[in-house]
């Protein structure tokens, strides 16, 4: 109760400061931004980004579904991993495969225009529609084993199947998934800053950040963030009304049924688009990253204090919202009523509506008008708005499990006398460790590609390793940022690989 | 005459397998009984074409089905849920029977009389999920009329149903394996719906089919 009491002030307070210096604030000079093609322009975006990655993240879950190889269950890795990949390295990414100086132009001569609209489509694209497929393949391989016998044995074709059997299972999750990616691109930061080309592609975040770092426009950065707050909010109150995302992402069972030849052929043709799209990225980050240039990184002193910077604060953000959204969760679990619930699970899903920038404003707002020195805050501003931006997954993930242990184990529990540790140590623990390994993982590399709120709090001593990349891409040092990128890429791998691996041998060890 | 001969199938990881003979008649009921777990699904999928079995035979009048894929096999098959699509209305789900790029008169007309058939003409235009369980299954056997398959496969299809209603659609599978003459082998684990249509009866016990 505590604990969701201070998620909840802590949201009233960052909404305070911004609206208090919205009204306060006179305002330096009249304000250079156009609020109404600002929110035009990234509604668009946005809108077209979520058309796309549905339509791209459906054809992938479709070749999956229905394809059995060698090494699939690591190509859905990797689609699975594009949640957690930094938006700034894919935008690096796809620079170094579709860039002026990039493979394609190296081996083809062909300058394809990456900066712009274009770009950003693409690399909001790439992102999203992995990750919609990895959900969508989930519904797919959900669909009853009854089900598909009877469509077999009916000898439906490819397009029958499509509509009947594949349709009906995935068709639910749209609307959640849209909304998502909706609200992914509507409040992409890395991204648009990178490839956005100028201010005729931004979204409201950058222009937030432009407000605040480069036009010193306190009062147009504040009216900004109060309107991406209000839409961001209606999305978010549009998804809740839709059906839940599942957090479990189901079984792969053995594929019985293959689809005839010419199908067969179109499947593949889409699957190695989708590898290629999404893994040519990574592997030139990674050819390009650990090449020669990196020896000159690794001497570089600032490299390494970023490094430990970047990785102890992806560590404090990931435990403390481990601690929170299992606190939250549980305390959840334990009430009464669905009024009660809804009270304490609400703040943590407030953050959703308050994007990456705003929040990093609001905390900096917030110093200011008490007198702290942002860059003594920096520290702990930083761990602090990271895990509360974690918090809503951490909450969705742990609660349902808890909920349902509450719900069908909570006699027995009570029959038991079993007192609040035994509880938690022989009961949910073993249980639910597997799902807090994944909240975990996504905190922790949530935080470890955050540009957002290190961009405001950043200073020469304080930066984090996307920070010091966004700095030597400005500064054109693009040998030091591809190895940063890969390094990045590299930790975030690791840490979504095996940190769920640590947290289920943990509950094993406790079972 | 579908008959089963030493018809072998070992699921992956089990230390024991199955092999299955039997053999069932036009017109008749053969009814497999067995505890869960004893491989009456497994004998099912075998005949259906969804597992392919690692030796023995299995022939329809002497033609040799294992070589068929599961949709070119003359079987249609009944389960205990999911027997419809449920977002489809129950004259389409029918339509499902019918080969395809039927004329849409000669669809409607065959559909029409097949819902007649199983004692539902009232319900065409319903959605599959506004459907009872009982009327479900009855629409299902209305696409296997549709279907002309000589085999049917039932996997507990009654078990989801109240006794009333289990009776009714029970006997309902009785007439219509007499009238079409289809080789009905039905699986279960209900004493009264074997014992009350089915003519010759199986069990299965430590992965063999023996004669009751």
């Amino acid at each position: 109760m505590v604990i969701g009491a201070a998620v909840a002030l802590l949201i009233v307070l960052v909404l305070w400061s911004i609206t208090a210096t919205a009204a306060t604030d006179p305002g330096t000079s009249p304000s250079r931004i156009d609020l109404p093609w600002l929110v035009l322009t990234t509604t668009i975006q946005a809108g077209l980004t979520m058309v796309l990655s549905l339509l791209v993240g459906t054809a992938l879950a479709w070749a999956l579904n229905r394809l059995r190889f060698p090494g699939r269950e690591l190509i859905v890795g990797l689609f699975a991993s594009a949640i957690v990949t930094p938006g700034i390295i894919i935008a690096f990414g796809l620079l170094a495969v579709w860039g002026r100086a990039g493979w394609v132009a190296e081996f083809t001569g062909v300058r394809i225009p990456i900066f712009g609209l274009g770009g950003i489509l693409f690399a909001h694209v790439i992102l999203d529609a992995s990750f919609a497929a990895r959900i969508l393949l989930a519904r797919l391989e959900s669909v009853p084993d009854f089900r598909l016998k009877t469509g077999q044995s009916l000898g439906l074709s490819a397009i029958q199947r499509f509509a009947l059997i594949d349709w009906p299972a995935i068709r639910p999750t749209l609307p959640g998934l849209g909304a998502i990616i909706f609200l992914l691109a509507f409040t992409s930061f890395p991204v648009v800053l990178l490839l956005g080309g100028g201010p005729a592609n931004q979204t409201l975040e950058v222009a937030i950040y432009s407000a605040v770092r480069l036009d010193f426009d306190l009062r147009g950065a504040v009216n900004l963030a109060l309107v991406q707050i209000a839409i961001c909010a209606g999305i978010i109150l549009l998804a809740s009304a839709a059906a839940p995302i599942p957090a479990n992402l189901g079984r792969s069972a053995p594929q019985r049924w293959r689809d005839g030849a010419w199908v067969q052929a179109l499947q593949e043709a889409v699957l190695v688009i989708g590898v290629l799209g999404f893994g040519l990225p990574l592997l030139a980050i990674l050819i390009d990253g650990l090449g020669p240039g990196l020896g000159s990184l690794l001497a570089q002193p600032g490299f390494w204090r970023s490094l430990w910077t970047s990785l102890a604060i992806a560590a404090a953000s990931a435990v403390l919202t481990l601690l929170i959204g299992l606190t939250l969760a549980a305390a959840r679990a334990a009430s009464p009523g669905r009024l009660v619930k809804t009270g304490i699970g609400a703040p943590a899903y407030a953050y959703l509506a308050v994007p990456t920038v705003v929040l990093s404003l609001g905390f900096f707002l917030l110093a200011r008008n008490a007198g702290i020195d942002p860059e003594l805050a920096a520290p702990f501003v930083v761990v602090l708005a990271n895990t509360l931006l974690a918090l809503p997954y951490a909450v969705s993930t742990l609660a349902p499990p808890l909920e349902a242990i509450a719900t069908r184990r909570g006699k027995l529990i009570r029959a038991l006398d079993l007192s609040g540790t035994q509880q938690f140590r022989s009961v949910e623990w073993p249980l639910i460790a597997g799902d807090a390994g994944v909240v975990t993982a996504l905190a922790f590399c949530f935080s470890l590609g955050d540009l957002g709120v290190i961009a405001l709090f950043g200073t020469q001593d304080f930066a984090t390793l996307p920070l010091l990349m966004s700095r030597a891409l400005g500064a054109y040092r693009s040998n030091d940022a591809a190895g940063i990128a890969a390094i990045m890429l590299l930790l975030t791998l690791a840490a979504f690989v095996l940190i769920p691996k640590l947290f289920q041998r943990l509950g094993h060890a406790r079972a | 005459m579908l008959v089963l001969d030493q018809l072998a199938y070992r699921h992956p990881g089990q230390p024991t397998g199955y092999a299955f003979s039997l053999e069932a008649a036009p017109g008749e009921i053969t009814a497999v009984s067995g505890a869960s777990g004893s491989g009456k699904s497994t004998l099912l999928d075998l005949i259906a074409g969804f597992l392919a079995p690692s030796s023995g035979s299995l022939t329809l009048d002497g033609r040799d089905l294992l070589p068929l894929q599961p949709e070119e096999r003359p079987v249609s098959i009944l389960f205990q849920a999911d027997a419809l699509f449920e977002h489809l209305s129950a004259a389409s789900n029918v339509a499902l029977g019918l080969p395809r790029g039927t004329d849409k008169a000669e669809k409607d007309a065959a559909v029409t009389s097949a819902l007649a058939e199983v004692g539902l003409p009232e319900v065409g235009r319903q959605r599959g999920d506004t459907l009872s369980g009982g009327q479900k299954q009855r629409v299902a056997l209305a696409r296997t009329l549709l279907r002309k398959r000589p085999v049917l496969l039932l996997d507990e299809p009654f078990s989801a149903l109240d006794d009333a209603t289990r009776a009714a659609v029970r006997d309902l599978v009785l007439t219509l394996t007499k009238r079409e003459g289809w080789i009905t082998l039905l699986v279960s684990h209900h004493v009264d719906d074997i014992d009350a249509v089915a003519t010759r009866q199986y069990r299965i016990a430590e992965g063999r089919l023996l004669l009751s």
